[in-house]
């Protein structure tokens, strides 16, 4: 008598595994997750290597409070003081997720720029990772876009003037610069549509790209690994091993060009290396 | 970068995967720890340092601080530096070609640094890029962060000599917040803009000046909103500043 098996007698069980099985015989995800799960990282990873996925987080804690204040906030001149008034004093735990917004984008920046700096110090951008770097370099300057529009949505005197005052530099630029300037303003003037328009921008366009930029980094990083720290053991010690074997290589011709004056000849030697 | 180098590096990244550890839980952990303790940061600091309301926009009021948010303290301490006073100051270089350069620099950096060595102490060069680099946002970010702003309410400016339409072009001064941003004989912002004490020895005329407060160069915005009157007194006051008012 041949037995079948049915899998798991627990309907529930049996009802997931048939739904994991579905999407994995079209997705075929369970390869691929567990490779990316259980793929090797060298050994010597270090803590200093968790700021990249810290500034990931953060991006998403701002992503998840930028949604709920948008839900409150009225981006229009005549109201958006208002509904930030309102954000702040009356909306419950309005002030907390805007406080954690305002503090988060601060982190954010702080994060960004101790990984570039980690980064950096470690060579990590060479090859083969010219091209993590690149879309890094792009995610720095996404972030610093995003608190620069993000400032005006406040509505108030010292963020309106100062964005004033960093939208004339960017119409300052030659050639393109007045066309930026049209742009950011929604005119020549800053006006009613200044607002929306970087309230679009801060809340649409640059997430947008934002998260495309880190699909593309997260791509390299894993198609890549991650790097090894130049101080990792093994790293250490295959240079001891190398300087090592360069010094023994230098001994033995020392020892040889001594023993060419006298027999045997040099050639005897350079037989011996090509053997060994 | 050599073949040969790239070769070696694949063949060493591969022993140093091959002798690794799997990704999860050995980096997972970590990355969980850092990330939780920094969002726990956020929020303490959310508590504790309680977001204020600060003054509405009013398009018609030019008394205001235009101070940006720290991280940009850096841009904003370089107009300083190049805040028009002489040719090799031009304000051009604090606006457009320094930021420029170092963006462009940030972006291509592994193209131009392309050899083979990662230890630390084997790149003095890049490492003292990096140091350069840091400790001098670092410095800017300070002077940024400790400058006054503007003035107080009620100071007044040490000036002697001035006649009546001058006094009402310093009353203009004091209350569309050019103190913050200009400096005169010592009262005000060191910048952005340049320092005004002598600004009549340029000897420009009232409708120049006047022109000039219409449509500044940039950074500095523009003051046509303020009425003919108000703009007359000002050019007045500012093109006899250091000439006849001392």
């Amino acid at each position: 008598m041949t037995t079948k098996d049915i899998g798991p007698k627990n309907p529930v069980e049996q009802g997931v595994t048939q739904l994991v099985d579905f999407v994995d015989e079209r997705s075929g995800v369970k390869n691929s997750g567990r490779w990316l799960m259980f793929r090797n990282i060298p050994a010597g990873t270090s803590w200093f290597q968790t700021l990249g996925f810290t500034a990931m987080a953060l991006f998403g804690m701002q992503a998840i409070t930028g949604i709920i204040l948008a839900m409150y906030y009225k981006p229009d001149p005549n109201t958006a003081f208002g509904s930030i008034a309102s954000i702040t004093n009356e909306v419950t735990w309005g002030w907390m997720v805007r406080g954690m917004h305002k503090w988060g984008a601060s982190a954010m920046i702080v994060i960004v720029f101790l990984h570039m700096g980690r980064v950096f110090i470690w060579g990590a951008y060479k090859y083969p990772r010219e091209l993590t770097w690149v879309t890094g370099a792009m995610l720095l300057l996404m972030t610093m876009f995003m608190g620069l529009t993000g400032y005006l949505l406040v509505w108030d005197q010292k963020a309106y003037w100062a964005t004033v005052v960093a939208v004339n530099i960017f119409a300052s630029a030659p050639i393109l610069g007045p066309y930026i300037g049209d742009i950011l303003r929604a005119g020549p003037e800053f006006g009613p549509d200044t607002l929306s328009r970087f309230y679009s921008i801060h809340m649409l366009l640059i997430p947008g790209g934002i998260a495309t930029f880190i699909g593309l980094h997260l791509y390299f990083i894993i198609r890549l690994g991650i790097s090894e720290p130049p101080w990792a053991k093994r790293a250490l010690r295959v240079q001891r091993d190398e300087e090592d074997a360069r010094r023994k290589a230098a001994r033995d011709r020392q020892a040889g060009l001594k023993g060419s004056v006298s027999f045997p000849p040099a050639w005897v030697d350079d037989e011996q290396e090509v053997t060994r | 970068m050599k073949k040969a180098d790239k070769v070696a590096y694949d063949k060493d990244y591969a022993a140093a995967k091959k002798d690794g550890k799997p990704f999860f839980p050995y980096a997972i952990y970590k990355d969980t720890i850092i990330a939780g303790l920094a969002i726990l940061v956020v929020i303490v600091l959310a508590i504790t340092v309680r977001v204020e309301m600060g003054e509405p926009v009013n398009p018609a009021s030019t008394d205001f601080l235009p101070r940006p948010d720290w991280y940009f303290y850096f841009a904003f301490e370089l107009l300083k530096i190049f805040a028009n006073q002489n040719a090799l100051t031009p304000v051009i270089m604090a606006t457009f070609m320094v930021p420029n350069i170092l963006i462009i620099l940030l972006v291509i950096w592994p193209f131009i640094d392309r050899g083979p060595e990662r230890r630390i102490w084997k790149r003095p060069f890049a490492m003292g890029t990096a140091v350069l680099v840091i400790s001098g946002l670092c410095y800017l970010t300070f002077l940024g962060a400790s400058t006054p702003e503007g003035i107080a309410k009620g100071e007044t400016l040490p000036l002697t000599g001035l006649d009546a339409a001058a006094s009402a072009g310093e009353a203009v001064y004091l209350a569309n917040g050019c103190s913050s941003c200009h400096m005169i004989k010592g009262v005000g912002a060191p910048g952005p803009g340049p320092e005004l004490t002598n600004e009549g020895v340029k000897g420009w005329d009232n409708a120049k000046m006047t022109q000039w407060m219409k449509a500044p160069l940039a950074p500095m915005p523009s003051f046509a909103s303020l009425p003919p009157e108000d703009l007359d007194n000002l050019s007045i006051f500012l093109n006899g500043l250091g000439t006849k008012y001392k």
